[in-house]
């Protein structure tokens, strides 16, 4: 009987902590029930799941804010949730809030607005978990909530080909989530503990490797490295950018790659055990994020849709905040925080003029032309947004970039690995093939001559959303500190 | 009656392969998804398996629940994009659906 109190009050304990969790449940639950009234007002839902967004962001702040110890287990060891976890959380929840100011521009053209928005929160809640998972078992849960609720959201355009990415994006997910189940599988065998944060699990690899564990292990990344696109395992994300809604790509090109990174992240700490491993992981990683700058660039030259263009951006940028992690070392994964978070703004910039030109018949590269005579400021909007993504200052792109190469440089220093000094080299190049690309709209935008039917308008929710993120993303270059500051306060304890 | 553990193992990893041919050999969608629940099915053996190894708790045995569960809301997922893909072009083969240039 004393046992079983003990562990009810360790669960109500849990609870406490997993507010912001709790929060987006009950949205979900809202949402789903005023979905089932018959006469609702789309602007009703919106502010719902705005406003479920906005109290998940403020007690994952008070929550953050009044936590006494570093981190806390949730759950018997379920969860873990520390600064590093909070820190992704916030992020995923603001970008949450974004997508939902992004649709509410198009709400009248959405279908089954309820069903979107409790599946846009369905996703975040699996991101928030997958960030905080230390356990195997939970990681693969938090995973499947993300993917399966993803399935059918990439299909919310209602049309033939949103139907084709969905089955694309269900096809390639599924069988990678089950070859991660099966490396999940052995590493339990060799180990003997599902809790990858423990010693248990890392001692057994470091005593007797063998090949069997390498396997393992490369099959459990593949779950994560398609959650965040990454190569060899992006060709989905193409296909899906073309084939979603906007608003939907622009949360797919952040939260699940976050949530991705989160776990990859502890994933590779505990495989790698401070250095301790007899396989070389930072090896591996480092390859994956070469070619995922190679794969993602080189394809990206020759897009002529503009959906496309920025599914093969989304794959490079995977390799770029891959860098970071793959440095290891702990500066690098502050500086990996930090891109990021700049990603996220800049990322959401470019989307949401991408949303205002998509409405006004842009899709294609050409269809822009001429568009920056007439709609100045979206267009400059747009420019420094794809300036962003190249990493040129003056924005928060470019300190984010030399960030990371500087940690990586650090860490080749430290280690004197050649392939540290290759990933640097194909980040450098890669950077630079990027700018043909991504300045190919801003260059049929301004230069070349063409028609558009549209009216200058400065007043709109768009401009106005726009500024708030332009400025974010030039305060991130001249003031970097103020983020930084609050980042390093991070400690990244496994 | 006591196999021993790699016994299971092999089947596992037999059944793990028959689940990918069928997946990457297979052109229907249904078929697919039926290789699908091979691969998990294979995952499953050797958590149960690898939970003799290491008596003392469940954890094993618990993540082979959970997966069955899982396993089941994916086949569910599925099906219903196959359904619309029906509807939409008439085929349930993937092939044969490819509107989005490569």
């Amino acid at each position: 009987m004393e046992h079983l109190a003990e562990q009810l009050s360790s669960i109500k304990a849990s609870f406490i902590l997993l507010g912001p969790e709790l929060v987006l449940s009950t949205g979900i639950v809202v949402l789903v029930i005023l979905g089932l009234i018959k006469k609702i007002q789309k602007t009703t839902l919106t502010a719902m799941s705005a406003l479920t967004f906005v109290v998940a962001i403020a007690v994952s702040l008070a929550l953050s804010r009044s936590m006494a110890q570093e981190s806390a287990a949730l759950f018997g060891g379920m969860l873990r949730r520390d600064s590093f976890s909070s820190y992704l959380g916030l992020l995923i929840d603001i970008s949450g809030l974004l997508t939902v100011a992004m649709t509410w521009r198009r709400q009248q053209l959405q279908r089954a607005l309820s069903e979107y928005y409790a599946l846009l929160i369905t996703i975040t809640l699996g991101a928030h978990l997958l960030v905080m998972s230390v356990n195997l078992l939970m990681v693969f849960l938090s995973l499947e909530m993300v993917s399966l609720s993803s399935y059918v959201l990439a299909g919310f355009a209602f049309s033939r080909k949103g139907t084709e990415g969905s089955m694309k994006y269900f096809l390639f997910g599924s069988v990678s989530s089950a070859a991660m189940l099966y490396g999940f599988s052995l590493l339990y065998g060799l180990t003997g503990t599902l809790d990858f944060s423990l010693g248990e699990f890392t001692r057994p690899l470091i005593d007797h490797p063998s090949p069997l564990f390498f396997i393992a292990a490369f099959l459990g990344l593949a779950g994560f490295l398609y959650k965040m696109a990454a190569a060899p395992l992006h060709p989905w994300a193409p296909d899906v950018y073309e084939a979603a809604p906007m608003p939907v790509i622009a949360f797919f090109a952040v939260v699940p790659k976050l949530a991705g990174l989160g776990v990859l992240t502890r994933f590779t700490l505990a495989l790698y055990a401070y250095g301790q491993s007899s396989f070389d992981w930072q090896f591996v990683l480092s390859l994956v994020a070469m070619l995922s700058l190679t794969v993602g660039n080189f394809s990206a030259l020759w897009q002529k849709n503009a959906k496309r263009l920025m599914g093969y951006s989304s794959i490079a940028q995977s390799g770029f905040l891959l860098v970071g992690v793959a440095a290891f070392v702990p500066q690098g994964i502050h500086y990996m925080l930090f891109y990021a978070s700049a990603y996220v703004v800049m990322n959401f910039l470019v989307f949401l003029y991408l949303q205002y030109f998509e409405s006004l018949g842009c899709t294609t590269l050409e269809s822009f032309a001429g568009s920056g005579k007439i709609l100045v400021w979206p267009a400059v909007f747009l420019l420094v947004g794809f300036v962003a993504l190249t990493g040129l200052p003056p924005t928060g792109g470019f300190t984010g970039k030399l960030f990371i190469f500087s940690s990586l440089w650090d860490a080749y220093q430290l280690s004197g690995k050649g392939v540290l000094l290759w990933l640097m080299v194909f980040g450098l190049l890669n950077t630079v093939v990027s700018l043909f690309y991504y300045l190919r709209i801003p260059f049929y935008a301004f230069v070349r001559s063409g028609e558009i039917n549209a009216k200058p308008n400065y007043l709109t929710f768009e401009n106005l959303l726009g500024l708030i993120l332009v400025l974010g993303v030039l305060y991130l270059f001249f003031n970097p500190g103020l983020l930084m500051g609050w980042i390093n306060k991070i400690n990244f304890v496994l | 009656m006591n196999v021993p553990v790699h016994h299971f193992l092999y089947l596992g990893a037999f059944l793990f392969s028959v689940g990918l041919v069928v997946v990457i050999s297979k052109r229907n969608t249904i078929l697919v998804l039926l290789g699908l629940e091979l691969m998990l099915n294979a995952s499953n053996l050797n958590l149960v398996a690898f939970n003799r190894l290491h008596p003392g708790n469940l954890q094993g045995q618990m993540f082979a629940i959970f997966v069955i569960v899982v396993a089941v809301c994916e086949a569910a997922v599925g099906l219903a994009i196959v359904l619309r893909i029906y509807r939409e072009y008439q085929t349930s083969v993937p092939d044969d659906v490819n509107e989005l240039n490569l």
